[in-house]
């Protein structure tokens, strides 16, 4: 009988234990609220102690944006003993993945990251993002951002991101084997086709693409869009005044399959992924690659540095502007609306946003920053490529954002498939323009 | 019923935590995701109840569903006939190898790598061999240029490539189990059919495969199981593509509710999955329990 009780009082005791710790739990974040009535970002030493967690999509030691971010979190949590910045960090769709989790049950950590236009769209409707203008007025941070650029992420009026960057689509190549294969820049997509035979010829693998990760694809299709039917097409169907069964658009299709059917890009394109793509290009195995800017930094660090330049996507059957980019706002800090420490956190965004061109020049991390940047690029060691990619941003006279940027998710999703299977499948252009029109009616 | 000398109290007590853990990883789950199923929703914002309408799309106006579900499936039936072949590896090592466990050891190795580098490992085999691809590679050095081809990337053969890989790996995994389930049979069994007449591959029919039947069921259901939840592979090595060729049940599940932010309706796909899972375990449990009685 002793040792029936004995047993049951083992379990409840157990049981007991493992409670508590349930509620221990529970508790801290009951002590994170009281903390949290403390105002400002003072620096007296009676402020109580307050954790920001900070979602950030650079986990990469090889990259700039990893130290400079860490850099000014150290010198803010200097400046303000009371406050402690937790960073967050993960890969990119590691990230996108765990803010869509913690949106569901309204739990967005105190900073995180939104791509901009209509990926950030759902986010603010269910208002779970802070409107940021109030904080843009201090410390003359509005000023520091590019004219327009502010525009990808607001809705009715309000900022609700600030943008990390902004980045142009361009193509790199590798000079070294443009000169072996005899091959000059091309202005023209004949030309173009004209310059892939030649490398073929010579042996080299054209072009690098990471269509696994389908984006990739649709980002340098879009490039021949925009040649095409000119600026704005998804917004036009998205008015109504067009749909995807437009000649323009079928042109595009066109130019993309004459370019995946010459041979352009690597074998096997659609099981290399974004990095295992843009690596061929790196080690010096393909001629060309088309991405945006921001894959400038590592190209600069890696094998072929010094071989590469860069040149506008060239026009295609004699249309469009060289001058028009596929614009690629970056991904954008964003403040959750129900953060417990709101006013804390907007001021450490201030002060990090302010300080970020700043310390990005000095990380040479700064080439397609949505800031402007003060300083000699030239003297201050960046490279020739980088010199380049400065001077095409001169050129750049508007453009349009990538399809998943103006379309909804759903529709976006048909498209990048429907271009994914241009590269193991020759279909009918016609074909492909309907799929997209489906696709877009069915997600209305 | 009192052959236990604790009391029912006490029993409930121990049972309880799983009991709570179960209810609350599992159970719950299912029946959230049951109601998100009958939802519209983006997994973020408002959502309104639409009844059955996610499943009337996904049975009747969906492209992508059907042919993912057959993929599945087949990819279950040739799990499912992996099986006999580990119990047959499993009979022979058993027989013929005198110190069997370092070859079994040696089958088991592939389950314990994480699938992200089986995946990766035979990415790189599998690619064309102008990228280096070994399994081309060696094909053009045999003198076979003609059975080359983009394994991966060619939609008509990718998926088998696919199943290639997984049941590569898993087979050691059954031959274990399998090899485990022959050593438990006691020996006295065989000596006694032997006197009897029966010996080799006789004595199996009559001996190791009837008695091996509970273990050969175990290894059934988790092949089955297993195969339906196929996701982690597909994602590393194609993600479903090219053009949703290798899509499975749960990639398409995953692309919808996350890709194309239709939670609601990757929802109606988990409740599919989670039935067709119930319903193959009913199914299997039925056959097994009539081999049973016609073996014991």
């Amino acid at each position: 009988m002793k040792r029936k009780r004995l047993a049951k009082l083992v379990t409840a005791a157990l049981l007991a234990v493992m409670l508590a710790a349930c509620g221990a739990n529970g508790g801290n974040k009951g002590t994170n609220t009281d903390a949290g009535k403390a105002t400002g970002g003072s620096t007296g030493p009676k402020a109580e102690k307050i954790t920001i967690t900070f979602q950030n999509i650079f986990p990469d030691p090889t990259e700039p944006k990893h130290g400079i971010i860490k850099k000014i979190v150290e010198q803010y949590e200097k400046e303000h003993p009371n406050v402690k910045i937790e960073l967050d960090s993960l890969n990119t769709d590691q990230q996108k993945l765990k803010l869509k989790t913690q949106a569901a049950s309204r739990e967005v950590p105190d900073i995180t990251m939104v791509n901009p236009a209509a990926q950030m769209q759902h986010f603010v409707e269910a208002g779970l993002l802070a409107p940021l203008n109030d904080m843009l007025g201090e410390n003359g941070l509005k000023e520091t951002f590019q004219e327009g650029i502010l525009d990808f992420y607001s809705f009715d009026g309000n900022v609700y991101a600030l943008p990390d960057g902004n980045n142009i689509g361009l193509v790199y190549y590798n000079k070294e084997m443009f000169e072996q294969a005899g091959a000059q820049v091309p202005t023209t997509f004949e030309e173009m086709l004209d310059v892939v035979k030649k490398l073929k010829e010579k042996g080299f693998t054209p072009m690098a693409i990471g269509e696994k990760d389908t984006w990739t694809g649709s980002f340098l299709f879009m490039n021949m869009l925009l040649r095409t039917s000119g600026p704005g097409f998804l917004q036009k169907v998205l008015d109504g005044e067009k749909t995807f069964e437009d000649p323009t658009f079928v042109e595009a299709v066109d130019a993309f399959q004459a370019l995946v059917q010459a041979g352009a890009f690597q074998e096997g394109a659609t099981s290399f992924d974004y990095n295992a793509g843009e690596n061929l290009f790196k080690t010096g195995q393909t001629a060309m690659y088309y991405m945006g800017s921001w894959a400038t930094g590592g190209i600069e660090t890696s094998s072929v540095n010094g071989k590469v330049g860069v040149f506008k996507f060239p026009t295609v059957n004699g249309k469009g502007d060289p001058n028009e980019f596929m614009l690629a706002p970056g991904s954008g800090f964003a403040i959750s609306a129900n953060s417990k420490h709101l006013e804390e956190t907007k001021d450490f965004l201030n002060y990090f946003m302010v300080n970020f061109p700043k310390e990005a020049f000095l990380a040479k991390g700064a080439v397609g920053l949505g800031q402007h940047v003060e300083g000699d690029f030239k003297a201050a060691g960046y490279s020739d490529m980088a010199m380049e990619v400065l001077a095409l941003f001169k050129d750049v006279k508007g453009g349009d954002l990538a399809f998943d940027n103006t379309m909804n998710p759903g529709t976006a999703q048909g498209h990048l498939t429907s271009i994914q299977n241009l590269f193991v499948n020759k279909i009918d252009s016609a074909e492909v323009a309907k799929e997209h029109q489906a696709a877009y009616v069915s997600n209305k | 019923m009192n052959v236990l000398k604790v009391s029912k109290t006490t029993i409930a007590l121990f049972v309880l935590p799983c009991l709570l853990l179960y209810i609350c990883l599992v159970f719950v789950p299912i029946v959230v995701s049951a109601y998100s199923g009958l939802l519209d929703w983006n997994g973020i914002g408002e959502s309104t109840f639409i009844g059955l309408e996610n499943f009337k799309t996904l049975f009747f106006n969906d492209s992508v569903f059907w042919p993912s579900v057959r993929r599945t499936l087949l990819f279950a039936v040739f799990s499912m006939a992996e099986i006999p072949i580990a119990l047959f590896v499993a009979i022979l090592l058993n027989r013929f190898v005198k110190r069997p466990n370092f070859l079994v050891s040696s089958y088991f190795l592939p389950v314990i790598l994480s699938v992200v580098i089986v995946g990766q490992l035979w990415k790189t085999i599998y690619n064309p061999a102008s990228m280096g691809g070994m399994l081309n590679g060696l094909l053009i050095a045999v003198g076979l240029p003609e059975w080359t081809r983009s394994w991966l990337t060619d939609p008509s053969i990718a998926m088998y490539s696919l199943y290639f890989v997984a049941l590569w790996q898993y087979l050691g995994y059954h031959t274990l189990i399998q090899f485990t389930g022959i050593q438990a049979i006691p020996a006295d069994l065989y000596e006694a059919a032997r006197i009897d007449g029966a010996e080799g591959l006789k004595a199996d029919w009559h001996i190791t495969f009837p008695m091996n039947i509970p273990i050969f069921k175990i290894s059934i259901v988790l092949a089955f199981i297993g195969s339906l939840q196929a996701f982690d592979m597909v994602m590393v090595m194609t993600a479903g593509g090219p053009a949703h060729a290798t899509d499975v049940i749960s990639t398409h599940m995953y692309n919808m509710s996350f890709l194309s932010m239709k939670y609601g309706y990757g929802s109606a796909i988990a409740i599919f999955l989670v039935c067709i899972c119930l319903i193959a375990t009913v199914i299997i449990n039925f056959i097994f329990n009539r081999l049973d009685r016609k073996y014991t």
